[in-house]
């Protein structure tokens, strides 16, 4: 009983921080319809803000800077204010212009403003924790409840804290005038601007607010947890998103219930479970996807927000920028559709000029990173399928990749070697049978894991793919026995044909190259076929695909599966390539860059994934030349961000997008060039 | 059906004399008003004249662009060209949620009221604009009064009310911001015959009380009786204008069938 009182109090505080930041979620969610994965980080910038405020003394950028020292209440005020201020700002220049735009177009920005952010925040707070400071009511001696459970006085402070912000806003939201016009404006925008409510004013206010309560929960976290760090907001930024949805997003009482089950949830299972803190953050990701099958609305949430929204995921596009930088992209556009309806000669033409590459490029440095690129950009081609082709956005298909990694590194490295003394060479076939056995095994994952996620569209599916890709990065780490946990797996093979290694780094690129082409090969005649028009009709408008006969069902889990076997049958080759893989090598993170990487280069075509993984990975390495980029490496991934928030604000359908419609209808691009 | 009274004049709050005047400025007053949805161009350079105190009517067969135009109006849709001018001042540009303190008030299409709302707090922001919390209370119960059904239904959510009486809602909404110029979409559409009596003598009655309307109506034939002047549009222009009383119905009916007068 002790100890289960002690837990269930831990669980509480950590409800309590969960439900503020599931809050910020909802609010901004109810009245725009978008999920802003910029929370996250603005939590952590309330944590960096607070603590700095209260420090005498700062470094910034590697410089000292002076700071008041203020104590934590005021450090608060002034954190939470920033913060909101900031939140405002990031609406006004990533979001606003994004209103009136096809779907994807906001959710890939929210997700590029968090990178900026996170980055951003490591260049200037450094990428060392910084310990929060002590305030006095700490040093207090806790709290005892029936002689045996203890709680700290921060610990009730951040409790009774978190429930008065969320009685507040709740009473704000219902009675006041503000309040009651953000609902309006979550209702009908149109009828709210026409009863005279200033409905953008009202959008700000909305991420005012939610910017505050994200700030307002990341400063209790580093309070409770004793430090603040740039990558801190990125769990709890999920675990909240979490708590909203299992509440039902856009229902204030559903974060707060919300949040309140995820935090009692992880405190008992890491309490009662075997094992059971190494585990904790894939309950939380195990109960949402329970949850989104059995009840998709959440909670407390009404059923029609799991909408599809408006029609086609990437179509559309902007009123927003200069005539003439609107007709530049339009004319860039163009040159791409034309290059991309080159067919058959256009691509032997590629080919022949990366064989030339890989023939002539003296260097082994070079020829590594440019496999790196054939690897990304395969990667990026069967994330393509899944989201370019079928406009699903789909989170977790890392995933994927990391089942095929897997796969074939446990079957040659912990099984066959280890168990069995095979020496990796005298198997050298084994690769390639693995290559389609792990893209076999990986498609069933994905059609496993995308039934459940038939039922959910847009946002939704988002989230859901997401908690996937969460549960397998947990799985990875901690069973121990079947994966080596974070320690990773050593001394993959490279690969081997008949017995002549190919460990050359010139080897290996023509590997990789090969692979390519079988895999852009597969996708084309796929695209081409009758399925891939069914995936681009989904893609396009579903309801519209369901009415004209288009099973939709079936037509995504063959989405699902055939990116999912590219996915394995890449991880593969990655493995044996990389001759190393952890459990890093797959986060969320790397799903994110995946997308970023398909969006840059143009969604829903063939070439576009390597343009992406080429820009990038190419730009990656000759930024390490400036000495700036040196001493802030992340500063790359910050400009890749704002790259894709300025591409997207200015060009929401994506790069490409005549070239995506020449692809699969023929006669459509004519109308498109006008 | 009430049958067209003589109006007394009624000093308007704005200054403005609520009698038919040939005299009198123009309360609304569109020059050249053009709008595009991307290459095509749904208004295509329309001009109209809204005299204070009179019921101005656009009909015109679907497509034509009367709610374009009310929409352009009222500024949710950006012209293409054009002026607008509401009570001497220029609006073209200003802001949709500004037009509406300046005294224009939107009925729109399908009503559109908040459906999660209560009728009272669809009436209240209906006084948004206003910005003097005094006398929403007693402006509430002028709505009442207006429509007394709607005081039977005051806690109720906007969205269980029927058809007609969330038509009254929508145009009690938007009396709330003491509008001087009222402009309706279609409020008659899919409504019981009793009930489109009804709606159509509020619009009469909202007249007498001083009232400008701008109506766009389905029914033409009760859109001229009601009245003052009536504009036909066809294809984004307008190809007819006329006082209620001598346009001939004939002649409407040939610009609803196509045919070029």
């Amino acid at each position: 009983m002790d100890y289960f009182g002690q837990l269930l109090a831990n669980g509480l505080v950590l409800g309590a921080i969960y439900a503020l930041t599931a809050v910020a979620f909802t609010l901004v969610y109810g009245v725009v319809r978008l999920v802003n994965f910029a929370f996250g980080e603005l939590f952590m910038l309330g944590a960096f803000l607070t603590a700095s405020l209260m420090l005498p003394e700062v470094r910034l950028i590697g410089v000292a800077v002076p700071m008041p020292g203020f104590s934590l209440p005021v450090a608060a005020a002034g954190a939470i204010a920033l913060t909101a201020l900031l939140g405002v700002l990031v609406d006004r220049i990533a979001y606003r212009p994004l209103r009136n735009a096809p779907r994807l177009a906001p959710l890939i920005t929210s997700i590029a403003v968090s990178v900026v952010l996170q980055s951003l925040a490591q260049t200037i707070w450094g990428a060392e924790e910084l310990r929060f400071p002590e305030f006095h009511l700490a040093t207090l001696p806790p709290v005892v409840l029936f002689d045996s459970i203890y709680l700290s006085v921060m610990d009730l402070v951040v409790m009774a804290t978190a429930l008065a912000a969320m009685l507040g806003l709740s009473a704000f939201i219902a009675r006041s005038s503000l309040g009651r016009a953000m609902r309006a404006s979550a209702e009908d925008q149109m009828a709210a601007t026409l009863v005279g409510i200033p409905v953008n004013r009202v959008v700000a206010a909305a991420f005012a607010i939610g910017s505050g309560f994200a700030a307002l929960a990341g400063l209790l976290y580093a309070q409770t947890y004793g430090f603040a760090h740039s990558g801190m907001g990125f769990l709890p930024g999920l675990k909240a998103l979490t708590a909203a949805v299992l509440g039902g997003i856009g229902s204030i009482p559903g974060a707060a219930l919300g949040g309140l089950i995820l935090g009692l949830v992880e405190a008992l299972g890491a309490g009662y479970l075997p094992n059971g803190t190494a585990w904790k953050d894939a309950i939380s990701f195990v109960l949402l996807v329970g949850l989104l099958y059995l009840r998709p609305q959440g909670l407390l949430g009404k059923p029609e927000l799991n909408s599809a929204g408006r029609g086609s995921l990437l179509g559309g596009a902007s009123d927003f920028g200069a005539v003439w930088l609107r007709a530049a992209f339009a004319t860039f556009d163009g040159w791409l559709a034309r290059a991309a309806a080159g067919g058959p000669r256009a691509a032997l033409a590629l080919l022949a000029f990366a064989l030339l590459l890989g023939a002539l490029v003296p260097s082994d440095y070079w020829l590594r990173i440019l496999t790196m690129v054939v690897v990304y950009g395969m990667l990026a081609s069967g994330l393509n399928v899944i989201v370019g082709f079928a406009g699903l956005l789909d989170l977790g298909f890392v995933a994927f990749w990391a089942v095929g990694s897997y796969l074939t590194s446990i079957l040659f490295v912990l099984l066959l070697k280890d168990q069995f003394g095979v020496a990796p060479a005298d198997i050298w076939w084994l690769l390639y049978l693995n290559l389609p056995l792990a893209g076999l095994v990986a498609a069933g994952f994905a059609v496993i894991l995308g039934t459940p996620t038939l039922r959910l569209r847009g946002d939704y599916l988002a989230i859901m793919t997401l908690g996937f890709g969460e549960i397998v990065r947990v799985v990875a780490i901690n069973w121990m026995d079947l994966t080596n946990g974070p320690m990773g797996i050593r001394g993959i093979p490279a690969p081997n044909l008949f017995g002549i290694a190919l460990g050359s780094p010139r080897a290996q690129f023509f590997f990789a190259l090969a692979l390519a082409v079988l895999v852009v090969f597969a996708i084309a005649r796929l695209v081409r076929s009758y399925v891939g028009r069914a995936w681009v009709a989904i893609r396009e408008d579903e309801e519209a695909a369901e009415a004209m006969g288009v099973p939709t069902a079936r037509y995504k889990l063959y989405a699902y599966a055939a990116s999912g076997f590219v996915g394995g049958f890449v991880g593969v080759f990655y493995a044996h390539s990389q001759q190393y893989i952890s459990p890093l090598n797959f986060s969320l993170f790397e799903n994110i860059l995946l997308l970023m990487l398909v969006v840059l280069g143009g969604l829903g075509t063939f070439v576009g994934p390597f343009v992406g993984a080429l820009i990038w990975i190419v730009f990656l390495q000759l930024a390490l030349d400036l000495p700036f980029v040196q001493a802030y490496p992340e500063t790359r991934f910050a400009l890749l961000g704002v790259v894709l928030v300025v591409l997207m604000v200015f060009r929401p359908q994506g790069l490409a997008a005549s070239a995506r419609v020449a692809l699969t209808m023929s006669g459509a691009r004519s109308k498109e060039a006008a | 059906m009430s049958p067209k009274s003589p109006i007394a004049p009624i000093v308007h709050p704005t200054g403005l004399i609520g009698h038919p005047d040939k005299a009198a400025p123009p309360l609304l007053k569109v020059e050249n008003l053009a709008v595009s949805y991307g290459r095509i161009r749904a208004v295509d350079g329309i001009g109209l004249h809204v005299e204070p105190g009179r019921i101005v009517s656009l009909v015109g067969s679907n497509g034509a662009g009367k709610t374009t135009t009310l929409m352009a109006l009222s500024g949710l849709l950006p012209l293409t060209a054009g002026k607008v001018a509401f009570a001497g001042e220029d609006i073209t540009t200003l802001a949709p949620e500004l037009r509406v303190a300046r005294g224009i008030a939107h009925v729109p299409e399908r009503r559109r009221v908040f459906a999660g709302m209560s009728v009272r707090e669809n009436l209240v922001l209906g006084a948004y604009a206003r910005g003097d919390a005094v006398d929403v209370a007693s402006d509430v119960e002028r709505m009442v009064a207006l429509f007394p059904r709607l005081g039977e239904r005051m806690g109720q959510m906007a969205g269980t009310l029927s058809g007609g009486e969330q038509q009254m809602l929508a145009i009690a909404r938007g009396l709330m911001s003491r509008p001087s110029l009222l402009i309706m979409d279609e409020p008659t559409m899919g409504l019981a015959p009793q009930m489109i009596d009804l709606i159509l003598d509020t619009v009469l009655e909202i007249r007498r009380q001083g009232m400008t309307v701008l109506l766009v109506e389905q029914n033409a034939v009760e859109a001229m009786r009601l009245s003052d002047h009536v504009y036909i549009m066809r294809l984004g222009r307008i190809v007819h204008e006329d006082s209620g009383a001598n346009i001939d119905p004939e002649r409407v009916k040939s610009f609803y069938l196509g045919a070029d007068a």
